[in-house]
C-alpha cells in the first residue's frame, strides 16, 4: 500500500541520513577535548599553553557547533574532500584509498572462502535430499569450529599457521601468501554460518510436498538439486547479506592481529589516535562497502524471485522440527566446562603478580601465569562473571528497546536494517571516538546493534499474533489499538521475545570481548577475556597458555553462542508464534481480509 | 427487545435499521510499486442491503462474491470508497474506538471459527467481560457474564474454565454470550457454523434460532450454506460478483430461484431439508 511503502522508504532514508550526520559531527560529539593530544603528536616541545589550544581549537573548526562541522564536512565530501588528518596535516583521502584497495583484496578473498566453507558444508544434505532422502540439520558441531568470531580465529590461526608451522608470514601486507590466513579468518566464520543456514534450509524445503511431486515425475537428482537450491536460497538472501556486511567488521579485527595496513586497521589506528576526519572518512568508506554489500543481496534476491517478490505469492517455508535432544548436549556440555572453570579460579585473586612471569601450567597454577605473573585461571574465571554481568546487562536493555521498536514495524525498518548490518567492532569504534574506552563504552557499542535481532523477531512475531482470530476480532468488541498491543499482543510475544535475548548471551558476551581484545572496551588490568587474549599474543611464543587460557574460554563460550542459537531456531511448541531467523525482515502485515 | 433494553439506555434507537446504500470497495491487486495502473479488484460494486428490527436476513454467495468485505464494511472495520453504512440513519464508519462504541453495542459479531477467536488465556468470564467493559456498558458486569451464559444455555459454573478447557459446542457457545453481552439489536455472523461437526452445528444453530424466536434479536448470516441460510432467514440475498443479484423471502428463493447464480448456488446443495 502506498503509505506504508512511504513509511518504511522514510524510515530508511532518515536512518542512512541519522548515520552519516552522527559520522559529521563526532568532532563535537567526542567529549574529549582533542586539542591536546593533537598538540602532543604535532610537536613534543611546544608549550601546551591556553593560546596554542584556543590556535588548534580555532584552526579544526571545532567552535563552529555540531551544525558548522556537519556543513563544512559535507561540502568537502560533496567536492571530493575526505578531509585534512588532524595529526599529519595533509589529506587522509590518498591514504584511506589505498587501505581501502588492501581492504577490497583481503575481502575478496575471504569471500571465496566464505562461498567455499558454505559450498561444503551444504553439499551432503543437498545431496541426500536431491535423491530424496530426509536431511539432516547442519552438523552442529562441525558449523560451531567455523562460527568463532573472526579476531579469535585470528588469534588461532596465527599461532598455528604462522608461529608454530611457520608455513605464512605472521604479519604485513607483503605477497600471496599474507593473504592467505586473514582471509581464512574472516572467511571462515561467515562461510560456516551460511553453510549452516543453507544446509537447515534445504532439509527444511525437503519436506515440502512439491519434493515429493518432482520426484514422481521423474525429476533427476540434478534437477531437483537446482530446483532446492532456488526454493531455498532467497529466503536467506538477507542473512547472506549480513554476513557480508560482517566482513567489514571482521576486516578490522583481522587486520589488526595480522598488522595489514588495510582500511579496518587504519580506523581503529585513527581512532586511538583521535583523528577523526581520518576515522570518519574511513567510516564512510567501510559504511559504502556495508551498503555496496546490502545493496548486491538485494538484487540478486529480486533476480531469484523475479515476478514471484513483486506478486507477494513467495510461499513460506514449513516451520523447523523440533529440537532433538541430540541439539541440546553441545550447548550443556559447553555451559558445563564454563561453570567448571569459574567454580575452580573465582575464590582466586585475579590481579595479585604473585606468581613467577609466564609461568608454565602446574598443580597449583591450572592455567599458568601471564606476563606479570598473574593467575591465569582466577583471571579467566572472574573475567567471565565481569563479562556475563555486562552481557546480560546489555540482554536486559536489548529486549526493553528490542519489544518497543518491534511494535512499530513500519516505521523500525530502517534502523533495524542499519542497526542489523552494522558490525558491533564499527560501532565500537565510533563509541570509543566519541566517548574513550571503557567496558561501558563496549557495552553501548553492543547494545545498539544487539537489540535489532529481538526488534525484527518481535515485528514479525506480534504480525502473527494480529492477524490470529482471537486478536482480529477485538476492534468489534470495543478494545482499541493501545489496549490491543498491550493486553494481547505484548503478553504473547514478550515470553519467546525474552527466551530470543536470553539465548544470545553467550554471543553477546563475545561481541564485547573482541572490543575488549582490540582495545575498544575494558582497560587493563580489568579480567576480561578480549584483553587476556591480547595481553597474551606478544609472548604467543615463549608462552603459548597465556593465549591458550582466554582462548579456550572463548572457544567454549563460541560453542556456547552458536549451538543456542540453533536452539532459538527451532520452536518447540509448533502453535506458538513462527521463530524467524535473527535478521530476517518481518513479514508485512495482513492484507485487507480476503474476499468474499 | 430485552437485548436493547438492557445495554442502550444512553442512546436507545427507535427503529434500529441497519442499512448499507450503494456500497463500492476496491482492493489494490499488487503490493508495491509497480509502473503504471495499479491493477485492482472490485470486492463490492453498489451493494445495497437493509436489515430491519428482528428481522432474519441472509446473505448467501460463493467464494469471492464480496461476502466478507461487505460484512467488514457493515462492521465498521473498512471505509468503502463509495456509498454509506448506517444504522436508524447514523452513519457507521472506521474511526476511533470511542466514536463507535455506540454502534457496537447495538450491532454485534459472531466470527467465523467462533472458538479460535477465543483468547487462550483468558477464562470465559474474562472473554465474555471484554466487550463489557470496554464498550463502558453500564450495570454489574458479573451479572450480564451470567445473564449472556444462561441465554445460550450455558452454565454459569464454567465461568473459571479457559478456552483449552471446553468442548467445541461450549466453545462456540462462549463465543456467542460474548456477542449477546452488550445487549445487541443485531448480530453479524460471518460463516458460524462451517467447519463445524454436525451435532455441534446443529447446537449453535439452535441457540440462533431460539435467541431470534424469543428475545426478538435480528440476525444477518453470512453463509455459503443454503441449508443453515434455510432453517434461521426469513429473507434471503444473493451476492454474485459484488452485487446484489436476488432477494427475496427464504422460501420463495431457494423453490423459485430467478437468477442464474442463485440457481448455481442451489444446484452445488445435494438435498435440503425438508
Amino acid at each position: 500500500m502506498p503509505r506504508r511503502g512511504w513509511v518504511t522508504a522514510a524510515s530508511r532514508a532518515v536512518t542512512v541520513l541519522g548515520v552519516v550526520a552522527l559520522i559529521g559531527v563526532l568532532p563535537w560529539l567526542s567529549g574529549r577535548s582533542p586539542e591536546l593530544s593533537i598538540l602532543r603528536a604535532r610537536s613534543a616541545e611546544q608549550e601546551a599553553t591556553p593560546e596554542a589550544l584556543a590556535a588548534i581549537r580555532a584552526e579544526l573548526g571545532l567552535d563552529a557547533g555540531p551544525l558548522g562541522l556537519l556543513g563544512h564536512w559535507v561540502s568537502g565530501l560533496l567536492r571530493g574532500d575526505l578531509g585534512t588528518s588532524w595529526i599529519s596535516g595533509g589529506p587522509v583521502g590518498p591514504g584511506l584509498v589505498e587501505a581501502l584497495g588492501v581492504s577490497v583484496t583481503l575481502m575478496g578473498a575471504a569471500l571465496l572462502v566464505a562461498l567455499g566453507t558454505a559450498a561444503l558444508l551444504c553439499w551432503p544434505p543437498l545431496h541426500r535430499v536431491a535423491r530424496g532422502q530426509r536431511g539432516r540439520t547442519g552438523g552442529a558441531a562441525g558449523a560451531a569450529l567455523t562460527a568463532l568470531p573472526e579476531f579469535l580465529l585470528a588469534s588461532v590461526l596465527l599461532l598455528v599457521g604462522a608461529v608454530w608451522l611457520g608455513w605464512f608470514e605472521p604479519y604485513g601486507w607483503t605477497g600471496p601468501s599474507s593473504v592467505v590466513l586473514p582471509a581464512l579468518a574472516m572467511g571462515l566464520p561467515g562461510g560456516g554460518l551460511i553453510g549452516r543456514l543453507v544446509a537447515d534450509g534445504l532439509t527444511v524445503t525437503g519436506t515440502e510436498r512439491w519434493v515429493a511431486t518432482w520426484q514422481v515425475a521423474g525429476a533427476s537428482p540434478g534437477q531437483l538439486g537446482r530446483a532446492l537450491l532456488r526454493r531455498t536460497l532467497p529466503a536467506l538472501t538477507t542473512q547472506v547479506a549480513l554476513v557480508l556486511v560482517g566482513l567489514t567488521g571482521g576486516a578490522v579485527a583481522v587486520e589488526q592481529v595480522f598488522a595489514i595496513p588495510g582500511l579496518g586497521r587504519a580506523v581503529l589506528g585513527a581512532a586511538e589516535a583521535q583523528d577523526l576526519p581520518a576515522l570518519q572518512a574511513g567510516m564512510l568508506l567501510l559504511l559504502g562497502i556495508s551498503a555496496l554489500f546490502g545493496g548486491l543481496a538485494a538484487l540478486t534476491r529480486a533476480l531469484l524471485l523475479g515476478r514471484a517478490l513483486r506478486s507477494g505469492s513467495v510461499p513460506v517455508p514449513a516451520r523447523t522440527s523440533p529440537s532433538r535432544r541430540r541439539d541440546r548436549l553441545l550447548p550443556g556440555g559447553a555451559a558445563a566446562l564454563l561453570v567448571v572453570v569459574v567454580a575452580a579460579g573465582l575464590g582466586r585473586d585475579p590481579l595479585a603478580s604473585a606468581h613467577p612471569r609466564l609461568a608454565a601450567p602446574s598443580a597449583a597454577l591450572p592455567f599458568g601465569a601471564d606476563a606479570s605473573g598473574r593467575d591465569l585461571l582466577a583471571r579467566v574465571a572472574h573475567g567471565a562473571v565481569q563479562t556475563v554481568g555486562t552481557a546480560a546487562l546489555v540482554v536486559l536493555v536489548t529486549l526493553v528497546v528490542g519489544v518497543l521498536v518491534g511494535l512499530l514495524p513500519r516505521a523500525s525498518v530502517g534502523p533495524v536494517e542499519v542497526a542489523n548490518a552494522a558490525p558491533p567492532v564499527i560501532v565500537g569504534v565510533l563509541v570509543a571516538a566519541a566517548l574513550g574506552t571503557s567496558q561501558a563504552g563496549a557495552a553501548l557499542a553492543v547494545a545498539l546493534v544487539a537489540w535489532a535481532p529481538i526488534a525484527a523477531y518481535v515485528a514479525a512475531a506480534s504480525a502473527e499474533v494480529r492477524r490470529q482470530r482471537h486478536v482480529t476480532v477485538l476492534p468489534v468488541l470495543g478494545v482499541g489499538p493501545a489496549a490491543v498491543t498491550w493486553r494481547y499482543v505484548v503478553p504473547t510475544v514478550l515470553p519467546a521475545a525474552a527466551r530470543n535475548a536470553v539465548l544470545r548471551l553467550p554471543g553477546i558476551a563475545l561481541a564485547l570481548a573482541a572490543l575488549g581484545f582490540l582495545g575498544l572496551g575494558a582497560t587493563p588490568p580489568a579480567p576480561e577475556w578480549g584483553l587476556l587474549l591480547a595481553e597474551g599474543m606478544p609472548y604467543v611464543e615463549r608462552a603459548p597458555w597465556a593465549v591458550l587460557a582466554p582462548t579456550g574460554a572463548l572457544v567454549t563460550a563460541s560453542v556456547l553462542a552458536v549451538s543456542l542459537s540453533g536452539l532459538s531456531r527451532r520452536p518447540r511448541r509448533p502453535a506458538g508464534p513462527v521463530a524467524v531467523p535473527p535478521g530476517t525482515t518481518a513479514p508485512s502485515p495482513a492484507q485487507p481480509a480476503a474476499v468474499g | 427487545m430485552s437485548g436493547a433494553a438492557r445495554g442502550v439506555t444512553d442512546d436507545a434507537i427507535e427503529d434500529p435499521v441497519l442499512a448499507a446504500t450503494g456500497v463500492q470497495r476496491r482492493y489494490p491487486l499488487s503490493r508495491g510499486w509497480s509502473w503504471g495502473r495499479r491493477d485492482v479488484v472490485a470486492a463490492l460494486r453498489g451493494v445495497d442491503l437493509q436489515v430491519a428490527a428482528g428481522e432474519r436476513v441472509g446473505l448467501v454467495g460463493t467464494s469471492g462474491s464480496g461476502k466478507s468485505t461487505l460484512l467488514r464494511c457493515l462492521l465498521g472495520l473498512e471505509r468503502p470508497d463509495r456509498g454509506t453504512v448506517s444504522l436508524a440513519g447514523r452513519t457507521v464508519q472506521p474511526g476511533s474506538t470511542a466514536s463507535l462504541r455506540w454502534y457496537r453495542r447495538l450491532v454485534q459479531y459472531v466470527p467465523q471459527d467462533p472458538a479460535g477467536s477465543l483468547d487462550p488465556r483468558s477464562t470465559v468470564r474474562e472473554l465474555v467481560t471484554v466487550p463489557l467493559r470496554h464498550l463502558h456498558v453500564p450495570g454489574d458486569h458479573a451479572a450480564a457474564v451470567t445473564t449472556a451464559l444462561t441465554r445460550v444455555g450455558l452454565d454459569p459454573e464454567l465461568t473459571d474454565r479457559r478456552p483449552g478447557e471446553l468442548s467445541g459446542g461450549q466453545a462456540q457457545r462462549v463465543a456467542l454470550a460474548r456477542a449477546l453481552a452488550p445487549g445487541p439489536v443485531l448480530l453479524l455472523a460471518d460463516e458460524p457454523v462451517s467447519g463445524l461437526d454436525l451435532p455441534v452445528r446443529d447446537q449453535v444453530v439452535q441457540v440462533l434460532a431460539d435467541l431470534s424466536a424469543r428475545e426478538g434479536l435480528g440476525l444477518l448470516l453470512v453463509s455459503h450454506d443454503l441449508a443453515v441460510v434455510a432453517r434461521l432467514c426469513d429473507r434471503t440475498v444473493v451476492l454474485a460478483d459484488g452485487l446484489v443479484v436476488e432477494e427475496g423471502p427464504t422460501t420463495d428463493l431457494l423453490t423459485r430461484p430467478a437468477h442464474p447464480r442463485t440457481r448455481d448456488l442451489l444446484a452445488a446443495v445435494p438435498t435440503l431439508p425438508a
